[in-house]
């Protein structure tokens, strides 16, 4: 009940937030953004045909005119049909997105539970060899541009150069053999380059539960290594993690992985959203940006339930 | 007194050492001391002189890195603590040697109530079921005098003020029926009359359940309150260890015998200023040869500068001293 009426509360409260992230970014799509007019429109066309193509865009109707019909496009979840390619939106989008999270969870996942893992070696060695180790790697790991890590790892794995275990593009998937086959070398790369900054935040947010009183109260009471990880280390770490993991979700479904999506060449969603950028594509952007301001909304709500489950001092009120 | 009571924990020379950024320091130096089965023993000494680090060392609980124990025996019940391997340590650990820490604030897990932890901690040493250990666990919360334990057996730390957490590190600290209970400044950081509260409710458990107490406070009047024996230590190592009455009485060694002059005395005629002991604690890092007290000491001479005092025996019902130079004691 409580968190209901606390669901309820932070809906209503995000609705600015919706409204401010959407008005800024429709106000930059309509001024800075690509004109489509002249792209529908061939050759030497005529005022009369200019003056039609920009009434069917819309291009004609004021700023807040067209904005108030965004907002209603919103709450309707009703976002017309791509400019591109006459596609709804919706169908694109429902298309698109189941991709993108395929692609992109087993990378997520790995990449934060390995990040916690090396985190921990770390963090129960601090200032050993392995201490060192893990750190510096993680340091290389990090300096290393996403862009290197996906062409080394493609010409590692799907090159004849190189192993050619893996197909280099695309997404023909059919079995889970061929999602596998498909979702390797984008997974290896995410995760490479994710690592390291998920080792470095995870070593300090343990290394800091970890020379807590009530840790070495727990030691002071006999408790058994594993029960002391759970109990008082990751526990309590909960808060850090929860906030670092839950955030990116909107990212990572929505926006998918851009760079991933365009160098494997992979139909998800970053690269639909791509597309639209910079062909100018508003109805795409405009339900793209709406979903990712919505989202943030929940994914909100979501970590404020969630610090309510494991740490008993929070309250939602 | 204890005297010919057997002997509980046996501490020789020990010497525990930190690395720094600077070099290593040794914040135990040497320290030996022995603890009867049943006494009260008071650890006395200023910030910083390895009072805490020597009880963390008993039960094997120092922060490594960047400390470590260098050398020395901490022998208990004839066993050597700094022989065992971690295992047979943590069966030790809260159920034969508890400790209890100064932050009730924050020595508590925040996550969990306190009959959870209670239970994990009576369900590791003794062989309970869930249910037995609970009930297990409010008995103990009613002997340290929390009022409704049944209902606040089910509270998280935060739900408690900080005399309720203390009880509540006693009650766990005591609910497997140590032999010796280390209690770190237990009441440094409570109000004055919750202090009182706290302190008499460890001396009538101690007495209840039969066990050793080493106390380690920088509080005097507490040590005299309810202690038996008091050690007083000095930049890492022990100055002087002596039965209460002679201690407070007739202290032999200039530093105690500073500190127990610098203790405000309320009745006095009228409050003047406080005796204070002149100069400063040297640096743990560039420690003087001879006597650490030496350049503080009135009563310093030429071998206190070159070489360092032993802990004597004390015989014939005087404190043991590290002294050259004790002060004499009136007849």
């Amino acid at each position: 009940m409580e968190i209901l009426q606390y669901s309820v509360r932070k809906l209503i409260a995000g609705i600015p937030l919706v409204l401010g992230v959407t008005f800024i970014s429709f106000l930059l799509m309509v001024y800075f953004g690509p004109d489509k007019t002249y792209e529908l429109l061939g050759k030497n066309p005529t005022p009369e045909q200019i003056e039609e193509v920009r009434r069917e865009l819309g291009y004609d109707q004021p700023f807040l005119t067209r904005y108030a019909l965004y907002v209603q496009e919103i709450a309707t979840l009703n976002f017309g049909s791509s400019e591109s390619s006459g596609e709804l939106v919706s169908s694109l989008l429902a298309r698109t997105i189941p991709v993108s999270i395929a692609l992109i969870t087993p990378g997520f996942v790995l990449g934060n539970l390995l990040g916690v893992l090396f985190a921990l070696i770390a963090a129960y060695h601090r200032g050993s060899w392995a201490d060192k180790f893990i750190m510096g790697a993680s340091a290389v790991g990090m300096s290393i541009s996403f862009l290197i890590a996906i062409i080394a790892f493609q010409i590692i794995f799907s090159s004849n150069f190189g192993l050619g275990l893996f197909p280099v593009r695309g997404w023909n998937v059919h079995s889970f053999g061929d999602y596998l086959s498909y979702v390797t070398v984008p997974t290896l790369a995410t995760v490479f380059v994710a690592l390291g900054y998920n080792t470095r935040f995870y070593r300090a947010v343990i290394v800091e539960e970890m020379t807590r009183d009530h840790v070495r109260t727990a030691k002071a009471f006999g408790t058994p290594p594993a029960r002391l990880f759970y109990k008082n280390i990751l526990k309590n770490s909960m808060i850090p993690i929860i906030t670092r993991v839950v955030f990116s979700i909107p990212f990572v479904v929505i926006s998918g992985s851009l760079l991933i999506e365009s160098y494997f060449g992979i139909p998800g969603v970053g690269k639909v959203t791509f597309d639209a950028i910079t062909s100018g594509d508003q109805p795409v952007l405009k339900a793209v940006v709406g979903l990712t301001a919505a989202l943030f909304v929940l994914a909100q709500l979501l970590t404020d339930i969630l610090y309510r489950a494991v740490d008993p001092r929070v309250s939602l009120t | 007194m204890s005297d010919g009571s057997e002997i509980l924990l046996s501490i020789r020379d020990l010497r525990v050492e930190f690395a720094t950024e600077q070099g290593v320091v040794r914040a135990v130096d040497g320290v030996s001391f022995d603890v009867h089965a049943g006494e009260t023993v008071g650890l006395v000494g200023e910030s910083g002189c390895g009072k805490t680090v020597t009880g963390l060392s008993i039960l094997r609980l120092v922060p490594c890195p960047p400390g470590r124990i260098a050398a020395g025996q901490i022998e208990f019940r004839g066993q050597d603590l700094l022989q065992l391997d971690t295992r047979q340590m943590r069966d030790i650990r809260g159920s034969r040697i508890s400790m209890i820490f100064q932050e009730p604030m924050t020595a508590l897990n925040p996550v969990f109530t306190i009959g959870n932890q209670m239970v994990d901690v009576l369900r590791d040493h003794e062989k309970m079921t869930r249910r037995q250990a609970r009930t297990a666990a409010i008995e103990m919360l009613d002997k340290v005098g929390i009022p409704d334990p049944a209902v606040r057996i089910d509270e998280y730390p935060h739900q408690l003020s900080g005399g309720m957490r203390q009880r509540v590190m006693i009650a766990m600290a005591l609910s497997c029926g140590p032999e010796l209970l280390i209690a770190d400044e237990p009441t440094t950081a409570l109000d004055v009359t919750t202090q009182a509260q706290v302190l008499d409710q460890i001396v009538s458990l101690q007495e209840e359940f039969q066990m050793a107490v080493i106390l380690i406070t920088h509080d005097l009047g507490v040590v005299a309150e309810v202690c038996s024996r008091a050690i007083v230590m000095y930049c890492g190592s022990v100055v002087e260890n002596g039965s209460i009455e002679p201690l407070f009485e007739q202290p032999r060694h200039p530093y105690t015998a500073g500190l127990l002059n610098s203790i405000p005395r309320i009745r006095d005629d009228r409050l003047g200023k406080l005796p204070v002991i002149e100069g400063m604690v040297p640096d743990l890092l560039q420690l003087p040869a001879g006597c650490r007290f030496a350049d503080r000491c009135g009563r310093a001479g030429a071998i206190c500068i070159e070489s360092r005092p032993q802990l004597n025996d004390g015989a014939g019902g005087q404190t043991a001293v590290a002294c050259f130079n004790p002060i004499d004691v009136q007849q």
